[in-house]
C-alpha cells in the first residue's frame, strides 16, 4: 500500500556508463598495470617483505569491499528489501569483481608456493621448528592445503556473485519476476556460505599472519569492516555516477539517508566487535592472546591503534549521528571518504605489525609500496568494474520492486 | 472528557469535531496538504499504517525527541562511568585480577548498556510525554465509522477548538476522495473512573503494601512461636548432617569412622625425615633420601618460592615482598618478615627450614595445607640456594661465566 512510482520513468534516465566507460576502463587499467609493475620492481629490488605485506593490505582492502557488496546483495534479497533496488546493481558489480581479486592474490600466493615464509611465517619451516605450539597447527597451516582453501573460498564467492548478477541481468532483458524469486531463494544459503567462508578466509589470509595468536571473533571483525566499507563505496559510487549525469532522479536523498544510516550502524557494530575482541583479551591477560595487542601498543602502531579507535569509531560516530548530515550529500561524501581511509588503516594495522622473527624492527607505518600496491589493486579493480558494467544498465531496471524503491521515503 | 472547550464555543451543539473519511492514502495526503494550507491548527490525521510523507503533508515540524534521546544517552554513558568510578575507586576499592582500580576498558560494557538503556527510556517516555499519552479515550472512538481507522480507512478530524472551525465542514466536504464527512459528537459519558476499576485498584494497591507491613512487623517484634515453614520439604530433609547424633548406630554418631588403620591416599606418614624434617626428633641436615636435589628440583623450588613465599619474603628472600612493601606504603602495623639471608636463619638445618614451612613460626602461618610435601622441600632447597647466592664470591661462579661478570664490572 506504499506510494509507488511508475518504474518506467527509469527509462528516461541516463543509466549506463556510456561513452566515458572506455576511458575509465583503460585509464584505470593503465594505472593498475603501471603500479603493479612498479610495485614488483620495488619489491624485487628492495623490500620484498614490505611488498608482500603492502599487496596483502591492498588486496584485503578491495576484497572486503567486494565481499561487503556480496553481503549487501544477499541481505537485501533475503529481506525482500524494496528501498535498495536503485543501488543494488552497483553492489552486484562490485561483488562480481571477486574472481578478478582471486587473480590478484597471485603476487602473495606465488612466493608462498615457492616456499617463502616472509609473509605467512608458518611457511618458514625453521621458524615452526622453534615454536612447538605450531605442531598442532601444522596440519591446517600448510602448503598446499592453504592454497586449496583459498581457491575454495574464491570459488564460493565467485559462484554466488555470478548467480546474483546473472539473474539480475536476465531480468533486465525479459522483466520476468522469476529471476527475483531465484535470487531470493539463493540468498539464504548464500548468507550461510558467506558467513562460513568469510570467517575462514579471514582466519587464513589475515589471522594466520601471526600463527601463534588466535581470536574466534576475528571473522566477525573482518565482516564488520567489510560491510562498513561497502556502504561507504556505495555512497561514493552513487554520487560519482550522479555527478556525471547518470541515474540523476533514481537515487534520492532518502536513499543516501538510508545508506548513511547503515554506515553509521556499522561504525558502531565495528567498534562493538573490535572492543569485544580487545576487552576479553585485555581482561584475560594471557600471553598467547595479548601478543596481538602488544604488537600494536607501542611506537607508531600504538598511535595507529588510537587513530583507529577515534577515526573509525568516536569521530564518525559523532559526525554521522545527525539526520541532517546523512541527508546532506557533501557531508555524507566526506564521511564516506573518511571511513574508507580508516578502513584502509584498519587493514594496514591488521597486516603490518606481525613481526615474529627475533630482532626484526617494527615495520614503518607508511611506505611507498603501500601507495603503489593500493593503486595497482585499485586500478585493476576499477577497470574490472568498468569492463563488467559494459553497456549494461546501472540499475536493475525491470525489477518488480523498482517502483517502490523509486518512491522510497524515510518517515 | 475533553477539557479544552473554549468558553465561547462550548459543546452546546454537541459537536467535538468534523471528520472526513478517505479510502486511499494518496487522497489523505493530498487532503492534509489542503487542510495545512488553509491554516488549521487543531486537527489530526489517522491511518492504519505509517504513510510516508504525511508529516510533510501535515506540516508537522521535526520533533526535538532526538535531542532528548541524545541527552539520555550522554547521561547514561557519563553516569555509568561515574557510577563505576565511585564504586570501584572510592566506595569500595578492590583489586580485581591485577587491573587498576579505575580502568576504562573494564567500564565500557556498563557505559554502553546504560547509554542504550537511558536512550531507550528517553525515547519511550519522551514519546509518551510529548504525545500527551497515555490517553485512555477519544471522542472519535464513539464513531462507528472510525473503527476502520485501524484496518482500511483514513481520517482527518478538525476539532471544535480550532479557531477556524466554522469553515471546517465546507473545506472537508470539498476535498477530493472524501468518502464521508460527518460530525463527531462530544463524548458526554462520565469521565469518572468506573467504580469497579477504582475499588479493584485500591484493593490491589493496599495488598501490594502488605508484604512491606509484614516484613516491618516481623523485624520489630519477638515471638515464642517456632519458625513458619514455607517449604517443609526443604527445611526437613530425611538425612543426617555431619557431626550430629544418630541413634541408629551403637556409638550414637551420624558419621561413620574409617576402618581402623585406613590411610588416605598420599597421607601415609611413615617417613619422619620426609614428613616432619626430623630424624629421631632432631632437625635433619640434608634432603630426605627419596628426593634428589638436581637442577629440575631446584627449578621447581624456585617456582614454589615465587608463588607462595616471595609475596612476603621477596624474590631474593630479604623480606621485602610486594605485600610487605604495600603494607609499609599504607602505614599499616606490619611485622616485616624474616630476612632469610641473616645469620640466624643461615645456620638453621634444612630440616628446620622445612619445619617452618610446615608448622609456621610466629606471625607466619603453616603452609602445610597449601604446599605439598615435595614442594615444601623444593622451596627450602631453593632458600638454601638464595642464602648461598647472597654471600657468594667470584670463586663460586663457574670459570666460563666469570669473564662476563668481570667485563660488566669494567663498564
Amino acid at each position: 500500500m506504499q506510494h509507488s512510482v511508475d518504474p518506467s520513468v527509469i527509462f528516461g534516465e541516463n543509466r549506463t556508463l556510456g561513452p566515458g566507460r572506455r576511458k575509465l576502463m583503460l585509464g584505470a587499467l593503465g594505472v593498475g598495470v603501471v603500479a603493479t609493475a612498479a610495485s614488483i620492481v620495488l619489491g624485487l629490488a628492495g623490500d620484498g617483505q614490505r611488498f608482500q605485506r603492502a599487496w596483502l593490505v591492498s588486496l584485503a582492502f578491495f576484497l572486503t569491499l567486494s565481499l561487503g557488496s556480496l553481503f549487501f546483495v544477499a541481505i537485501n534479497h533475503v529481506t525482500r528489501a524494496g528501498w535498495s533496488i536503485v543501488v543494488r546493481r552497483q553492489a552486484e558489480l562490485f561483488a562480481s569483481l571477486l574472481p578478478l581479486l582471486a587473480l590478484l592474490t597471485l603476487p602473495v600466493l606465488v612466493p608462498l608456493v615457492l616456499g617463502s615464509g616472509e609473509l605467512w611465517i608458518w611457511n618458514d619451516h625453521a621458524w615452526v621448528e622453534g615454536h612447538h605450539h605450531m605442531h598442532h597447527k601444522e596440519g591446517w597451516l600448510s602448503m598446499p592445503f592453504f592454497v586449496v582453501r583459498v581457491a575454495i573460498y574464491f570459488a564460493i564467492w565467485t559462484r554466488l556473485a555470478r548467480s546474483f548478477l546473472r539473474n539480475s541481468l536476465a531480468q533486465d532483458a525479459d522483466g520476468a519476476r522469476v529471476h527475483t524469486g531465484r535470487n531470493q531463494r539463493l540468498s539464504a544459503p548464500a548468507l550461510l556460505l558467506f558467513a562460513l567462508s568469510v570467517s575462514f578466509a579471514s582466519f587464513d589470509l589475515l589471522m594466520s599472519l601471526d600463527p601463534l595468536w588466535f581470536s574466534t571473533i576475528y571473522g566477525v571483525y573482518i565482516f564488520a569492516g567489510a560491510t562498513l566499507g561497502c556502504f561507504a563505496v556505495l555512497i561514493l559510487t552513487s554520487m560519482l555516477l550522479q555527478r556525471s549525469g547518470r541515474l540523476e532522479h533514481a537515487i534520492t536523498t532518502d536513499h543516501y539517508h538510508d545508506l548513511g544510516k547503515f554506515m553509521f550502524a556499522f561504525v558502531v557494530f565495528w567498534a562493538y566487535i573490535a572492543f569485544s575482541q580487545f576487552m576479553l583479551i585485555w581482561y584475560g591477560d594471557l600471553p598467547e592472546e595479548t601478543r596481538f595487542f602488544a604488537n600494536r601498543a607501542t611506537g607508531v602502531w600504538g598511535d595507529a591503534s588510537y587513530a583507529l579507535l577515534f577515526g573509525q569509531f568516536v569521530v564518525p560516530f559523532a559526525g554521522l549521528l545527525s539526520r541532517h548530515v546523512k541527508r546532506n550529500k557533501p557531508a555524507l561524501a566526506f564521511w564516506a571518504v573518511w571511513i574508507l581511509v580508516f578502513h584502509w588503516l584498519d587493514m594496514q594495522w591488521l597486516v603490518m605489525p606481525n613481526e615474529l622473527h627475533e630482532g626484526v624492527a617494527q615495520p614503518a607505518l607508511f611506505h611507498v609500496l603501500d601507495v603503489t600496491c593500493l593503486l595497482a589493486v585499485g586500478g585493476i579493480w576499477v577497470a574490472g568494474y568498468a569492463w563488467l558494467a559494459r553497456e549494461r544498465s546501472l540499475v536493475p531496471e525491470r525489477d518488480p520492486y523498482l517502483g517502490e524503491s523509486l518512491a522510497f521515503k524515510n518517515v | 472528557m475533553n477539557p479544552e472547550h473554549a468558553p465561547g464555543q462550548g459543546p452546546e451543539d454537541g459537536v467535538h469535531a468534523v471528520v472526513a473519511e478517505f479510502s486511499h492514502p494518496h487522497d489523505l495526503a493530498a487532503a492534509c496538504e489542503k487542510v495545512r494550507d488553509a491554516g488549521f491548527t487543531r486537527w489530526d490525521a489517522y491511518t492504519p499504517f505509517p504513510v510516508h510523507g504525511l508529516d510533510d503533508a501535515m506540516g508537522i515540524k521535526p520533533t526535538i525527541l532526538p535531542w532528548v534521546v541524545l541527552a539520555g544517552g550522554i547521561t547514561g554513558c557519563g553516569g555509568g562511568l561515574l557510577l563505576q568510578y565511585w564504586a570501584n575507586s572510592i566506595a569500595y576499592p578492590f583489586i580485581i585480577s591485577g587491573k587498576p582500580m579505575f580502568s576504562i576498558p573494564a567500564n565500557v560494557p556498563i557505559m554502553f548498556e546504560l547509554t542504550i538503556l537511558l536512550s531507550a527510556f528517553a525515547a519511550f517516555f519522551g514519546n509518551l510525554l510529548m504525545g500527551g499519552l497515555p490517553r485512555f479515550s477519544n471522542p472519535l472512538f464513539r464513531m462507528p465509522r472510525f473503527r476502520r481507522a485501524t484496518s482500511d480507512r483514513f481520517f482527518i478530524s478538525i476539532e471544535r477548538s480550532d479557531p477556524r472551525f466554522a469553515e471546517a465542514k465546507a473545506l472537508l466536504s470539498g476535498l477530493a476522495g472524501a468518502v464521508v464527512v460527518e460530525e463527531c459528537p462530544v463524548d458526554t459519558s462520565s469521565d469518572e473512573i468506573p467504580r469497579v476499576v477504582r475499588y479493584t485498584g485500591l484493593t490491589v494497591g493496599l495488598l501490594a503494601l502488605a508484604p512491606f507491613f509484614l516484613f516491618f512487623t516481623a523485624r520489630n517484634t519477638t515471638s515464642t512461636e517456632p519458625q513458619f515453614h514455607v517449604v517443609p520439604d526443604m527445611d526437613f530433609q530425611p538425612k543426617y548432617k555431619a557431626q550430629t547424633e544418630n541413634d541408629m548406630f551403637a556409638d550414637g554418631r551420624a558419621m561413620r569412622l574409617p576402618v581402623a588403620g585406613t590411610v588416605a591416599r598420599g597421607e601415609l606418614r611413615d617417613d619422619e625425615h620426609l614428613q616432619d624434617g626430623t630424624i629421631d626428633g632432631v632437625w635433619a641436615k640434608d634432603l630426605p633420601p627419596s628426593i634428589t636435589g638436581d637442577a629440575a628440583f631446584m627449578a621447581r623450588g624456585r617456582e614454589v618460592f615465587a608463588i607462595y613465599c616471595s609475596v612476603c619474603h621477596g624474590l631474593d628472600g630479604r623480606g621485602d615482598g610486594l605485600v610487605t612493601r604495600r603494607a609499609q606504603q599504607k602505614g599499616l602495623s606490619w611485622v616485616r618478615p624474616t630476612d632469610m639471608l641473616q645469620d640466624t636463619v643461615r645456620v638453621q638445618d634444612i630440616g628446620q627450614l622445612y619445619g617452618t614451612v610446615k608448622n609456621g613460626i610466629r606471625n607466619m602461618p603453616s603452609y602445610a595445607a597449601q604446599i605439598g610435601v615435595r614442594d615444601r622441600w623444593a622451596a627450602v632447597y631453593y632458600v638454601r640456594a638464595l642464602q648461598r647466592a647472597g654471600y657468594a664470591s667470584l670463586d663460586d661462579v663457574p670459570p666460563g661465566e666469570r669473564a662476563k661478570l668481570e667485563k660488566k664490572g669494567d663498564d
